[in-house]
């Protein structure tokens, strides 16, 4: 019996993985091939004896990344900068999300969607250059206009690093809400409008009905979305952390991360080794940090973990 | 079933995370090479018939030119190098911005790069055996080059008394000098030949500031760059954009740059000119070039190092500058250090199949003025005329950018300068002026030393990203020195700049015991 039902089972999944093929096959050329590369990490390279053969030298390219307090400042500026995402980021969705939903009429939301998707399309070079004529010290609008009408001192905002935590959520939240909100509504319409009704009937209010019956039903959805981000909590937004700053040297306190610390070294140096130690380090903290987030949720809610 | 399922997910997860990781090490990893050194040395002349082939990779500052366009140069090339080295040639050219990476890259990944140059970074080259060690074959494959060259110079490509390369051979004694517009300096009435050094400038930019207000004065060369480098400094290998252990004047003594009085000074001017809104207030984080900023006709002037006498500099950076009518006063003397000449070094790559044919075919970038304008140029009529005096311009209505293929703007960094056709609108005597430059120019007292960086290869990354930092803020004025110099200068220690020194200092005194 058991085993007919197996059966039928293999049998009906056989075409969707089929569909997953292609994209299981590109997983496996894209990320898992070239995990041979992690040799790097620990070897000295030498473009005569190529990656295999070059000499192994321990955890010596590791060492540079502990050698000053960059690597706490980096490390502290990566998780600090993801979590306000993480946190900030669900929240704004979510409320946006919310707002959508509420609209009702499909041509207003259509038309709300679309403008809160526009920055998505903008690639980090341009934001990068929007926020520079914004915040330019000569030139920029806000020295210019804003600070100008306000009868404030113009601020040299590339040399100031007060205000760029501020700068660069604001930065991230303009660019990633309106795609980031397009998960949490596909989840609201998917919950059963009778609930609604019901709740509507027994004289719920609208915050009622927001708290009791759509934030709880999106539960499952924000804790898979969250863990995903706490994955890749040791990964930076290269191009928001790299040129919406203009790398700028004075900023590095609270710009760099360690993408871009890697980066800076190794464009002045060219060390592959050194960059692949960089990069396993954070592989190894970020898949731990996986672990570490579904123990947790499976102990707060076994229902909702991931594995 | 359901553990199928988690392993499932397990598995998606575990792919999220490495995800990032698994990208960045996909350059040099999928196409993973069977690169192998020795089978680099077979000796291949044993068949003199056989046509070898070779890659030249340039960076080039102009347009990438279409495949098409890029197999015409070379057929001509060829019809030439067939004969006469038995040498075929696959041009590669590079955008400059990212000729270091990509030639890097390419190496790793085994694909084919016979020749290529450094820009600024030779003793990395060597050190990770990027470059083949050139000197047992450069008397049978280039000893034209070699002649031409001189021992002075290819010294400066050596790493224990073993060559690795050949030096561009150009004007290479580059002399600061303040570029300015003439119109504005003499509507003012400024006499710019009173003008002899930095500190004299300000009075110029003083008087610029109060006629026009709304110009800033002086622009940026670059990102982070006022063009304010101290005199007669060494560098020792190091680049001028990230220098550590220097030499100041005669004494083979390293100091720290950062330290010294020198770089207080310029600190200090810069934060002068900034606090008077003479300068720019963006110069530290600016992405545009002094050419740009000149063009949109807001500024006066900018302060770089050129290696070609005033009249002509101020002549050739014209069309650039917006057509304004500029002038070019000099304001230091020129310096040679081993680095002016190694800067620009053209190499073989270690993992060429061909080193000897490689190595001719560089020899002739060096000595055949057919050759090398081919590859500076392209072909004669389609992408450039030549006048009956012998002047090199672009065809009727055409210009660099519209010309099927040039590579004019690298002149600086191809082989041989002096065999290329100048350019109409040059003065032919500027030759012979810096011809003497290069001989006559003051010249380091550790003429021919590289440091090899690989024993404090983590304290180099460390500084280098304090000096990023730091540097730009403080060249360019936007910071105060007074406080942020010794926070600067904690942070280096801290990042292992005494082991740098101590390592500079000990290898200079073993090159030295050796001379």
């Amino acid at each position: 019996m058991t085993k007919k039902k197996k059966k039928q089972q293999r049998a009906s999944s056989a075409p969707l993985l089929l569909i997953a093929a292609p994209g299981i096959l590109y997983l496996l050329i894209n990320n898992y091939v070239p995990m041979f590369g992690v040799f790097l990490a620990f070897k000295d390279f030498n473009y005569r004896k190529g990656i295999f053969g070059s000499d192994w030298n321990g955890l010596d390219n590791f060492r540079f990344l502990f050698k000053t307090h960059d690597a706490w400042v980096m490390t502290r500026n990566t998780l600090l900068y993801n979590l306000a995402f993480i946190i900030i980021g669900t929240v704004a969705a979510i409320f946006v999300a919310v707002l959508m939903y509420e609209l009702g009429q499909r041509s207003r939301v259509k038309f709300f969607q679309s403008i809160m998707l526009l920055p998505n399309l903008l690639s980090w070079v341009v934001i990068g250059f929007i926020v520079y004529a914004f915040l330019n010290a000569d030139t920029g609008f806000i020295n210019n206009t804003v600070l100008k009408a306000l009868h404030i001192e113009p601020i040299s905002w590339y040399s100031t690093t007060k205000p760029w935590p501020f700068i660069l959520i604001v930065t991230y939240l303009w660019k990633y809400v309106g795609v980031n909100s397009i998960i949490y509504m596909a989840s609201i319409s998917g919950i059963d409008k009778g609930i609604f009704e019901a709740a509507q009937l027994d004289g719920a209010t609208k915050m009622q009905q927001i708290f009791r019956i759509t934030l709880p039903m999106l539960k499952p959805t924000i804790i898979i979305l969250t863990l995903m981000a706490i994955g890749r909590i040791f990964y930076s937004d290269f191009g928001l952390f790299y040129q919406v700053p203009q790398q700028s040297g004075r900023l590095f306190e609270v710009t760099q991360t360690i993408d871009t610390y890697v980066y800076h070294g190794l464009m002045e140096l060219k060390d592959i080794g050194m960059s692949a130690a960089a990069a396993l380090y954070q592989s190894v903290v970020g898949f731990l940090l996986v672990l570490g987030a579904n123990a947790l949720v499976r102990k707060v809610d076994r229902e909702n973990a991931l594995f | 079933m359901k553990l199928t399922k988690r392993l499932l997910v397990f598995a998606m997860v575990a792919i999220m995370a490495f995800g990032a990781f698994a990208c960045k090490a996909a350059e040099p990893a999928t196409t993973a090479p069977a690169v192998s050194g020795d089978s680099a040395a077979a000796p291949a002349a044993e068949e003199p018939k056989a046509i070898e082939k070779v890659v030249y990779a340039y960076a080039t500052f102009n347009n990438i030119p279409t495949e098409e366009t890029l197999t015409t140069v070379e057929e001509a090339i060829n019809a030439i190098t067939r004969d006469k080295i038995g040498v075929e040639v696959e041009l590669k050219p590079i955008v400059i911005w990212d000729y270091s990476s990509t030639v890097s890259l390419a190496l790793q990944g085994g694909e084919q790069i016979d020749v290529f140059q450094s820009l600024g970074d030779l003793s990395t080259a060597i050190s990770t055996d990027m470059c083949l060690d050139i000197t047992d074959i450069i008397d049978t494959c280039a000893p034209e080059s070699k002649a031409l060259i001189g021992e002075n110079w290819l010294a400066a490509c050596t790493s224990g008394g073993r060559l690795y390369g050949l030096p561009t051979f150009k004007p290479i004694a580059l002399t600061q000098m303040v570029v300015y517009r003439q119109d504005i300096a003499d509507e003012l009435g400024i006499d710019m030949s009173k003008v002899n050094s930095v500190s004299d400038v300000t009075a110029v930019l003083e008087q610029v500031k109060a006629a026009y207000p709304d110009m800033t004065p002086v622009a940026a060369v670059n990102q982070g760059n006022l063009g304010l480098s101290p005199q007669n400094v060494d560098y020792l290998t190091d680049s001028m954009y990230a220098p550590k252990g220097v030499l100041m004047g005669d004494e083979l003594t390293v100091v720290d740059y950062f330290a010294s009085p020198e770089f207080a000074n310029i600190c200090n001017l810069a934060r002068d000119w900034y606090t008077k809104g003479l300068v720019m207030k963006d110069a530290a984080t600016t992405s545009s070039t002094a050419a740009e900023l000149m063009a949109s006709g807001n500024y006066f002037c900018y302060i770089a190092s050129y290696s070609y006498p005033e009249a002509d500099t101020a002549a050739s950076l014209e069309a650039q500058c917006g057509g304004f009518d500029l002038g070019a006063k000099t304001i230091g003397s020129a310096f040679l250090d081993t680095s002016s000449i190694n800067a620009l070094t053209w190499m073989v790559s270690s993992t060429s199949e061909a080193p000897e044919a490689a190595l001719k075919f560089l020899n002739l970038t060096f000595t055949d003025p057919d050759v090398t304008n081919l590859i500076i140029y392209g072909l004669k009529d389609r992408d450039y005329v030549l006048s009956d005096d012998g002047f090199m311009s672009y065809p009727e209505g055409q210009d660099a950018t519209t010309v099927p293929y040039t590579s004019q703007l690298s002149c600086g960094t191809l082989g041989n300068f002096f065999i290329m056709y100048p350019m109409a609108g040059t003065n032919v005597e500027s030759l012979a002026w810096e011809l003497e430059q290069n001989q006559s120019a003051k010249t380091s007292v550790a003429m021919g030393f590289t440091f090899d960086n690989s024993a404090v290869k983590t304290e180099y990354t460390a500084v280098t990203n304090v000096i990023e930092q730091y540097l730009y803020g403080l060249v360019c004025g936007s910071v105060d020195p007074t406080t942020e110099i010794p926070v600067f200068l904690e942070r280096l220690a801290d990042a292992g700049m005494g082991t740098i020194i101590a390592e500079k200092q000990a290898q200079l005194d073993a090159w030295a015991a050796g001379k």
